[in-house]
């Protein structure tokens, strides 16, 4: 039995000190943490009153800081990454670069209200943060340092090894030559709508998943957003809450919207809508319900913005 | 309850083991056996209590019969009755439907559930009648036939319930009936938890990982997709490993857990993708099943006494019976008429030719087997067709980019993609993580020892290397798939 003890013990400590010193994924959660680090950096250098946009890569894809900025006549950081990111990390890592008088706009995809709490304590961010990023770590409560700990199964091990080595050789994402690249203020650039024919039949067979407005009032995702926006009442910062886009022909159930809507609208916080409840025709997209073709990007960015200014000022 | 799920780990084995062996210790043995068969009914009416009065009743009513059958006169009789009766009630919870369509396509499904382990618990007891009625001298260690406590504690026994192995009551009941069964034996509680951690490790680990890539690619072909040439093989591949790993590793835990209680069952898997042809394969695959077709339905038809042309028709129907055991479906047959074909042709070639080289035989013998999965997972005439035409080539070969600029010289044969939409999570990188771990994979089940074979260092280097992950998997991943073979 004791050898049986030992031999567990010591599984446990090699996987520990494995993923949290060795093993390391630089080409995927690289990217990711990359895109993280480089729009923290961007609001660290801002040392006046902003908008920072924080959602999954409904951010980047279907927002331009670059359009937005200029109408409401302040710095704008697009920080949306990914829909598998943790809102925690998220909202952990941002909220000591948010001071009174900035505002959060938060366009979130549906699943972002109603993942799972065990699905987003495994999520990239926790491999993130056990091996590059443990302050933010230590600032989460114990369930998610322990689940950063577990968050790698053997498709992390063989999925590190295979890229630590292409990255040491120089290995290059083929899809960049396909999908664009991001600009300085966070925003993805380049998805054009000549890009978007080569999605055009996967975009033809996507049918979306709604979440019902049960699922999103109590959603996980819903609780870590409220104790966000209860966050940003008491330290001044102005919370605006908003659609995601999506489909013309999938719209988001009134229900839903209600639901949404009362997220915010129950803290004090603001609640974007356009009229069109941020859909499009198939056609404004580049390959996914969540990311619109550059040219539909910048016309979605221009009506947010200008459905924005009346919110911005209203204390919060 | 699952062998692989927290509720079993963390409460229902602990619980069970201490009870039992204090009971043992402090009471006497037939209270610890109470304590095991009530254990082992709480464990099979933790999914659906309904079906628990069938189980008792079945128990009851054959070890009736198999009373009967030992004072009998008229044994042949009474065997005949009571198998058909347990065949009956398999063929109505298992077959009712299945039968309803071939004699009436349009006319309503019956949707009868299916008792969980019904084809285990019947064909446990069919051979317990069979064997009363040969009189086996093994039947009981003492000469006496079996309290109903003793045979309940066979039949329900939590390790081989649900999904097997299917053990020989001879091998077994003298076990159970032995004095000292209830009082804790260090070396056989630590063997057990061993072998039952390497198996949990097989299928945490190994079997739900390659499930998911199997799926990816056997649901796809299933909606009409086209596969190209990787995308059906991976899959394929893929699914090879995940039924091997995941049965393989049930019975492990099984046997595992029977040691724990000082019972030992016999071996289900030995290293059956190392086979060198393709009836050594079945001595190696599912072993007992195997077993059970052959001491109970090929050599009572005649087996190979009454010449090659009735023992192939006996192969065919013990081969396509044993397909349909698997479950009720035309994909099941297909598979087991393959098995059997090759069985054949098998033993036709080795009385015309010598044995083929070893090398050549393990590797013909492998694509066969891997073949005959397609038909086994693809449920769908369209879906075994489907895989076969990408298998073939004729959607297609379609390779990453990345791996084509890689080596060029692959742009002569495969088209270059930005990624494969049906292999893995269809992400840039998904061909190389797929390869590899496919690599992984193989390289285990062609070329190390199986846990049974390994030595007792090798078996704690593989603990070490496969604990947390197995811990990773149980504690924390989102979604725990179930066993394979519960299904059948």
């Amino acid at each position: 039995m004791r050898r049986i003890l030992f031999a567990c013990a010591a599984s446990l400590l090699i996987y520990g000190a494995a993923f949290t010193w060795l093993l390391d994924r630089p080409l995927s959660l690289g990217a990711l943490q990359a895109r993280i680090e480089a729009t923290i950096a961007v609001g660290q250098t801002i040392h006046e009153p902003k908008l920072v946009i924080l959602s999954g890569s409904n951010g980047p894809f279907s927002h331009r800081c670059e359009a937005i900025g200029p109408i409401i006549e302040r710095p704008c950081i697009n920080a949306g990454v990914a829909v598998g990111v943790g809102l925690d990390y998220l909202f952990t890592r941002w909220k000591p670069l948010l001071h009174p008088g900035d505002i959060v706009y938060l366009p979130l995809e549906e699943a972002q209200y109603v993942r799972p709490r065990v699905t987003a304590d495994l999520g990239p961010d926790a491999t993130i943060m056990l091996r590059h990023d443990r302050a933010t770590l230590w600032a989460l409560p114990i369930r998610r340092k322990i689940a950063a700990l577990f968050a790698a199964d053997l498709r992390a091990v063989v999925m590190s090894v295979i890229e630590t080595a292409l990255a040491g050789d120089g290995f290059r994402d083929p899809r960049g030559a396909t999908n664009g690249g991001f600009n300085g203020w966070g925003d993805h650039v380049g998805h054009t709508a000549a890009l978007a024919e080569l999605n055009r039949s996967t975009l033809a067979e996507i049918v979306p998943v709604h979440p019902s407005a049960d699922q999103i009032r109590t959603g996980y995702g819903t609780v870590l957003v409220g104790d966000f926006l209860r966050w940003a009442s008491q330290n001044g910062v102005r919370a605006i809450g908003g659609l995601p886009t999506g489909f013309i022909d999938s719209p988001i159930s009134d229900d839903s919207v209600t639901a949404i809507r009362a997220i915010y609208r129950d803290e004090s916080a603001g609640f974007l809508e356009l009229p069109n409840r941020s859909r499009y025709p198939r056609a404004a997209f580049f390959d996914t319900q969540d990311h619109l073709n550059e040219a539909a990007q910048i016309a979605h960015s221009v009506a947010v913005a200008g459905a924005l200014l009346p919110l911005m000022d209203r204390s919060p | 309850m699952m062998f692989h799920t927290i509720a079993f780990i963390m409460g229902f084995l602990p619980i069970c083991v201490t009870g039992f062996f204090a009971l043992g210790r402090f009471c006497s043995a037939r209270w610890a056996l109470r304590w095991l068969v009530a254990c082992s009914l709480f464990f099979y009416a933790w999914w659906h209590p309904a079906h628990l009065p069938l189980l008792v009743a079945s128990v009851v009513l054959n070890h009736t019969i198999a009373r009967k059958l030992v004072h009998t006169n008229r044994r042949r009789a009474w065997l005949t009755v009571s198998i058909g009766l347990n065949l009956a009630i398999l063929g109505w919870f298992k077959y009712a439907d299945f039968l309803l369509h071939i004699v009436s396509p349009n006319a309503p499904a019956l949707h009868v559930v299916l008792p969980l382990a019904i084809s285990f618990f019947t064909f446990q007891q069919i051979m317990f009648l069979v064997d009363t009625s040969r009189s086996q001298p093994a039947l009981t260690a003492s000469q006496k036939f079996p309290s109903l406590l003793t045979y309940a504690s066979f039949v329900t026994f939590f390790p081989h319930l649900i999904a097997g192995p299917i053990v020989r009551p001879s091998e077994i009941i003298p076990q159970i009936a032995a004095p000292r069964l209830a009082l804790p034996n260090i070396e056989n509680l630590t063997d057990g938890l061993l072998i039952f951690l390497l198996g949990l490790g097989k299928k945490l680990v190994l079997a739900d990982m390659f499930g998911g890539f199997a799926d990816t690619g056997f649901d796809a072909a299933a909606h009409g997709a086209a596969l190209t040439y990787f995308e059906a093989w991976y899959a394929t591949l893929s699914y090879a490993l995940q039924i091997y790993f995941d049965f393989s590793g049930y019975s492990d835990m099984a046997i595992g857990l029977a040691r724990m209680f000082n019972v030992r069952f016999p071996l289900n898997f030995d290293s059956p993708y190392q086979a060198t042809d393709i009836a050594d394969f079945w001595r190696r695959w599912h072993i007992t099943l195997g077993g059970f077709f052959r001491d109970y339905f090929y050599i009572p038809l005649g087996g190979s006494r009454a010449g090659p042309v009735r023992q192939t028709g006996n192969i065919m129907a013990t081969m396509l019976l044993c397909g349909l055991w698997h479950g009720a479906a035309w994909n099941f047959v297909i598979w087991g008429g393959l098995h059997g074909l090759l069985i054949v042709i098998h033993k036709l070639y080795r009385r015309l030719f010598p044995a083929l080289p070893a090398m050549l035989g393990h590797a013909l013998t492998l694509l066969v087997v891997i073949l005959a999965w397609v038909p086994f997972r693809a449920g769908s005439l369209a879906g075994v067709l489907g895989m076969f035409r990408g298998m073939a080539g004729l959607n297609g070969i379609a390779l990453p980019r990345m791996i084509v600029a890689a080596f060029p010289p692959l742009a002569a044969i495969a088209d270059p993609v930005t990624v494969l939409p049906f292999l893995g999570d269809a992400r840039t990188l998904s061909f190389p993580e797929i390869s590899a771990c496919l690599l992984l994979g193989w390289l285990i089940v062609l070329t190390l020892p199986n846990v049974h074979r390994m030595t007792d260092r090798a078996r704690h280097w593989t603990l070490t290397s496969s604990f947390a992950l197995s811990m990773q998997a149980l504690f924390f991943a989102p979604h725990v798939a179930p066993f394979l073979y519960f299904q059948f």
